[in-house]
C-alpha cells in the first residue's frame, strides 16, 4: 500500500461560537482545538454530550464555518467540492428522504457522485448486502426502524468508496447485531487503509475499532493519544491461563510473593461479554430461519471497498512539496477499474517529469520516524474483531481465554 | 450537469410521491370537469367557452401558483429534517443543488401545465359539441370566429392631430386670444389643441363619414377568406329602441378591391363584430373602412344622433393567424414562464427563511407581481402629482411605499402584463413576440437573478446552523 505523508484532516486553533438572533455570542462550542489525523487511522472523538464533538465534525464537513482558526481535509478547505468526492459521513442521525425506497436513496447519492449506473446498481446491491438490509431494497426508507434506517446510513456512506469516513455516532439505534456489523465495518475498512473518524459517547465502541482518540469536554480537548498507551494499567500484570487449580494458584501467589514482595490481587473466571452471548443466540435464530421484518445478518464488505486505499497525483505532488528535494515518492499502484490505463500512465509520466525525466527512481517513502500503517497501528486483538461473526466464531469467542476479567473489566490484549 | 439532474429527479419524485401531483390533479380535475356543468355564462355556447376557459386557466394558474410556493418546502424541510448534511456532504456544488430543485419544479409544472392545456383544450371542444344551442348555425359559427381561434388585431391609423393643432394655435396668436392668459405655456396648449382635435375626429355628426385605415393587414386576400370589423360606438342621444342605424362600406375601388356595404342596426355601447371578405383588403395589405351616419333602411327616417367612437374601445380589424391549439398553447408557455419564476422567488426565500416565513414572503411576491398594475396606479394617485414630501404623513408613508416599491420592484415584475387568458378568452392571438418577451423579461433576467440570489445565499449559509 502506498504510504501517504499528508495528514487528512488537519486543524489549528479552530473555535466555534454560536450566536443568537442578534449576533450576540452565546456558547463557545468548541475552544482552540488542535488535531490532526493521519492516514489510515481509525480516529476517535469522545466526549460526553454537548462536549463538541458534532459541532467539530460539522465543522470538518463545511457544514457549520469555525468562529476563528483553520481547518483543512486532505490540504483544502472543507468546502472544497473535489474534497467531498473523497469523503463519507454518516450523521449521528440518518437523514435519509422517507418517499425514496433503500436502493432509490443509494442510487440517489451514487448519482451524486456521478457513479455511471452500473456500478451504482453493483455497490447499491453490494452495500444493502453488507447492511443485512437486501430484502427490504424496496421499501420505503420512511417505513424502516431506527437501526434499519442507521444501516442505509452507512450504506450512503460508502456509496463512493471513500478515502476518508466521518461516522457521527454510527451505532445509536442500533440492536447489539447490528452494532457488532458496523463495529467490524468499520475494522475492517481501517485495516483496508481507509482513514475513519468515529465520533461516540459509547466508549466501548471507540475502545473495540480505534486506534488514537481525542477526548472533548466543554469544546476543548482535554486528552489525546494512542489508544493502547491511553488505557493501559502499567502497574498491574494480568497472566490468563487454562483453569487452574486452587492449588496451583496458591503455589503461584506464594512464588510471587517470594520474587516480587507483592500479592496477587483477584483471581476470578472470566467472563464472555453479554454482546458476544447475544450474537450467539440470535445467530442460532437466524440459523433456524425464524422469520423477522428487520435486518438480517450482513456485515461482509463489498468487494469495492476491499482494496486498499490509495495516494492520488495530487497527493503524491504535494507529498513531494513537503519532503523538500526529495527524489522519492509514492505512487499508486497499476490502476484500478475506475481509472482508464491511459490516465494512470498521464499520472507516471507526471511523476517522472517531476522527478527529472525520469532519472529519479520511484518507489514508496514513508515519512520519518512512521513505519507502514500495518506496523504502525496497533491491530486490535480483542475479541469481535473478526469480520462477520458466524456461529463458529462466537463459540471460539466464548471458549477463548481472550475474554475479559471480571475485575477489572479491561480487554485481555 | 448530472448532478443537477439527479437533485431535479429526486424533487419530481417526492412531487409525484408525496400526492403533490396528486391533490393538484384531483382539484385540477373537479374544476375542469366541475365547470363545464355549473356555469351558464350569458347562455349562448360562445359565452358558455369564454366563461370555461376564463375560469379554467385563472384556476390552474392560481392552484399552480400555490403548488409552486409549496413546492419549495423541499427545501425548507431538508434544511429542518437535515436531509441537506447528506447533501451538501457530497460532491454537489451548492448553485447546483438550487439549480437542480428548480429544474425539478419547473420540470413539474410543465407537466401540470400540459395537463390542464390538455383537460381544458378537449372541454372546450366537449362543450362547442355538447351545448344546447340557442341558435345552432350562428352560436357555433360565433365561437369558432371568435374564440376557436387565434386572431391578430390591428387598430386604426390615427391621422396626425398635431397638424390642425399647431395651424389653429397659430391662428389664435394672431388673432391674440392668448394675450392675457396667465403663466401661458404654449407646449400645454397645443397639446390641449391636438386633444381637441383627436376628440373631433372621433365624432361623426347626423350625415357625416369617418374613414378608417389599416395597415399591415396581411392575412390570405382570398373572397374565401375573411376578416372581421370589431366597434363599439356611443350616441349623443339614444334612440328610443337603443339602436342606432348607420352603413360600413369596406375596400377602396382605386386600389383595385371588391368593395363591401354594410348597413347595420346595433345596439349602442356593446361591441360588434362585422365579417367581411378578405378580398376587400388591397394589395400592400391596407384595408379602408368608411362609416356614414345616416340610417340607410330610408323607411325608418333619420333619428340624426351624433355617434362617438371612443378611444378606448377603439376600431379594430382582426384576421385569423393560427389556430386555438397553437393559441392555447402559447399561453401555457407564458404561464410556466410566470411558474419559473415563482419557484426561483420561493427557493430564494427558502434557502433564507423557515418553511412559514418562506412561504408568506414567496406569497407576498406572487401578489405584489399580480396587483403591481394596480398598486403603481394607487401609490402614484396617494402621493399626488408634484407634491412636497412630508406634508402629510399619509403622504409621506406613500412617498415611502413607492421608494421601498422602486428597490424591489425592479425584480418583482408585473403579471398583468403577462396575463394572456382574456387574450386567448377573446379569440385574439397570444403572439410570439409576447411568449419571447415573457421568456427574456421573467425567465432570462428576474428568474436568474433572483436564482443567482438564492445560490449566492445559500452558498454563504452554514446549513447546520444553530440559532440561539
Amino acid at each position: 500500500m502506498a504510504e501517504r505523508t499528508l495528514p487528512v484532516v488537519q486543524t489549528a486553533g479552530v473555535c466555534k461560537t454560536f450566536k443568537d438572533f442578534w449576533r450576540r455570542p452565546r456558547v463557545e462550542a468548541v475552544k482552540d482545538l488542535t488535531l490532526e489525523i493521519r492516514p489510515g487511522e481509525v480516529f476517535g472523538l469522545l466526549g460526553p454530550n454537548g462536549s463538541g464533538k458534532t459541532t467539530t465534525i460539522k465543522m470538518l464537513l463545511g457544514l457549520l464555518y469555525p468562529t476563528r482558526g483553520r481547518i483543512s481535509l486532505f490540504g483544502k478547505a472543507p468546502t472544497d467540492v473535489s474534497v467531498k468526492a473523497r469523503l463519507g459521513f454518516l450523521p449521528e442521525e440518518s437523514y435519509l428522504y422517507r418517499f425514496l425506497v433503500a436502493q432509490e436513496t443509494l442510487d440517489y447519492y451514487g448519482r451524486l457522485f456521478r457513479l455511471p449506473g452500473r456500478v451504482r446498481r453493483e455497490r447499491g446491491s453490494r452495500l444493502l448486502d453488507m447492511v443485512g438490509l437486501a430484502h427490504e431494497a424496496k421499501r420505503p426508507v420512511g417505513e424502516y426502524s431506527k437501526g434499519m434506517a442507521r444501516r442505509i446510513g452507512l450504506a450512503q456512506a460508502l456509496i463512493n468508496d471513500p478515502e476518508f469516513l466521518i461516522l457521527d455516532e454510527p451505532t445509536s439505534g442500533l440492536d447489539p447485531i447490528g452494532a457488532r456489523q458496523i463495529k467490524d465495518v468499520i475494522r475492517e475498512l481501517g485495516r483496508k487503509g481507509k482513514t475513519i473518524l468515529l465520533s461516540s459517547h459509547v466508549l466501548s465502541d471507540v475502545e473495540d475499532v480505534c486506534d488514537r482518540v481525542t477526548i472533548l469536554y466543554g469544546g476543548q480537548q482535554r486528552a489525546a493519544g494512542d489508544i493502547d498507551v491511553l488505557l493501559r494499567k502499567a502497574d498491574v500484570t494480568q497472566i490468563t491461563a487454562p483453569l487452574l487449580s486452587a492449588e496451583t494458584i496458591e503455589h503461584l501467589r506464594e512464588l510471587i510473593v517470594r520474587l516480587e514482595k507483592k500479592d496477587i490481587l483477584g483471581v476470578s473466571h472470566p467472563r464472555v461479554r453479554l454482546e458476544d452471548f447475544f450474537l450467539r443466540i440470535v445467530e442460532e435464530a437466524q440459523a433456524a430461519n425464524i422469520r423477522t421484518s428487520g435486518a438480517r445478518a450482513g456485515g461482509v464488505l463489498p468487494e469495492f471497498l476491499q482494496k486498499p486505499t490509495e495516494a492520488t497525483t495530487q497527493e503524491v505532488v504535494e507529498s513531494l512539496v513537503a519532503a523538500g528535494a526529495s527524489r522519492t515518492v509514492s505512487i499508486a499502484p497499476p490502476p484500478t477499474d475506475e481509472k482508464t490505463d491511459g490516465a494512470a500512465k498521464q499520472e507516471q509520466e507526471v511523476l517522472e517529469q517531476l522527478l527529472g525525466g525520469g532519472r529519479g527512481r520511484v518507489e514508496a517513502i514513508r515519512p520519518p520516524g512512521i513505519a507502514s500503517p500495518a506496523a504502525h497501528r496497533v491491530e486490535p486483538q480483542r475479541p469481535g474483531s473478526p469480520i462477520h461473526a458466524d456461529a463458529a466464531v462466537i463459540d471460539a469467542l466464548l471458549k477463548s481465554d481472550k475474554g475479559r476479567t471480571s475485575e477489572d473489566g479491561e480487554s485481555g490484549a | 450537469m448530472s448532478k443537477t439532474w439527479a437533485v431535479a429527479r429526486q424533487m419530481i419524485a417526492e412531487g409525484i410521491r408525496m400526492k403533490i401531483a396528486l391533490v393538484f390533479l384531483v382539484l385540477l380535475g373537479m374544476v375542469v370537469l366541475g365547470l363545464p356543468f355549473s356555469i351558464a355564462g350569458d347562455a349562448s355556447l360562445t359565452g358558455a367557452v369564454q366563461s370555461f376557459l376564463s375560469y379554467g386557466l385563472t384556476t390552474a394558474a392560481v392552484l399552480l401558483g400555490v403548488l409552486t410556493i409549496f413546492m419549495s418546502r423541499s427545501l425548507s424541510d431538508e434544511l429542518v429534517d437535515r436531509q441537506i448534511f447528506l447533501i451538501v456532504t457530497k460532491p454537489v456544488p451548492r448553485w447546483q443543488f438550487v439549480l437542480g430543485k428548480w429544474l425539478g419544479m419547473t420540470l413539474l409544472n410543465a407537466a401540470f401545465l400540459s395537463f390542464a392545456g390538455v383537460s381544458i383544450y378537449g372541454m372546450a371542444y366537449y362543450i362547442k359539441h355538447t351545448h344546447p344551442p340557442i341558435d345552432d348555425r350562428y352560436d357555433a359559427r360565433e365561437l369558432v370566429r371568435e374564440v376557436l381561434v387565434a386572431r391578430h388585431a390591428l387598430q386604426a391609423k390615427l391621422p396626425d392631430f398635431e397638424k390642425p393643432a399647431d395651424a389653429e394655435f397659430q391662428r389664435n396668436l394672431e388673432e391674440g386670444l392668448y394675450a392675457n392668459v396667465p403663466d401661458f405655456d404654449p407646449a400645454a396648449e397645443r397639446a390641449r389643441l391636438a386633444k381637441k382635435s383627436e376628440a373631433r375626429w372621433r365624432v361623426v355628426g347626423p350625415l357625416e363619414r369617418r374613414v378608417f385605415e389599416f395597415e399591415n393587414v396581411l392575412c390570405d386576400r382570398s373572397a374565401k377568406n375573411e376578416v372581421q370589423i370589431r366597434y363599439k360606438t356611443e350616441v349623443s342621444r339614444y334612440p328610443p329602441d337603443e339602436v342606432f342605424r348607420a352603413r360600413w362600406r369596406f375596400g377602396d375601388p382605386r386600389k383595385e378591391t371588391a368593395g363591401y356595404d354594410f348597413p347595420i342596426r346595433h345596439v349602442v355601447g356593446r361591441h360588434h363584430t362585422i365579417s367581411v371578405p378578405a378580398d376587400a383588403v388591397a394589395k400592400d395589405h391596407t384595408l379602408t373602412a368608411q362609416f356614414f351616419n345616416h340610417n340607410p333602411f330610408v323607411e325608418e327616417g333619420e333619428f340624426g344622433s351624433i355617434i362617438e367612437f371612443r378611444k378606448a374601445d377603439g376600431v379594430e380589424v382582426l384576421f385569423v393567424v393560427g389556430t386555438f391549439g397553437g393559441n392555447l398553447f402559447r399561453l401555457l408557455v407564458i404561464m410556466l414562464c410566470k411558474l419559473m419564476f415563482l419557484a426561483a422567488i420561493a427557493l430564494l426565500a427558502a434557502t433564507v427563511f423557515s418553511f412559514p416565513v418562506a412561504c408568506l414572503t414567496s406569497f407576498t411576491v406572487y401578489v405584489l407581481a399580480g396587483a403591481r398594475s394596480f398598486l403603481e396606479e394607487a401609490l402614484d394617485f396617494a402621493s399626488g402629482d408634484g407634491a412636497t414630501i412630508f406634508t402629510s404623513a399619509k403622504e409621506f408613508l406613500a412617498q415611502s411605499l413607492a421608494l421601498i416599491f422602486d428597490v424591489v420592484g425592479w425584480l418583482i415584475p408585473d403579471f398583468a402584463r403577462f396575463d394572456a387568458v382574456e387574450t386567448l378568452v377573446n379569440g385574439r392571438n397570444v403572439s410570439l413576440v409576447w411568449v419571447l418577451q415573457a421568456i427574456s423579461e421573467l425567465v432570462l433576467i428576474k428568474t436568474l437573478v433572483a436564482l443567482a440570489l438564492a445560490m449566492i445565499l445559500f452558498h454563504r449559509r452554514e446549513v447546520a446552523e444553530v440559532s440561539l
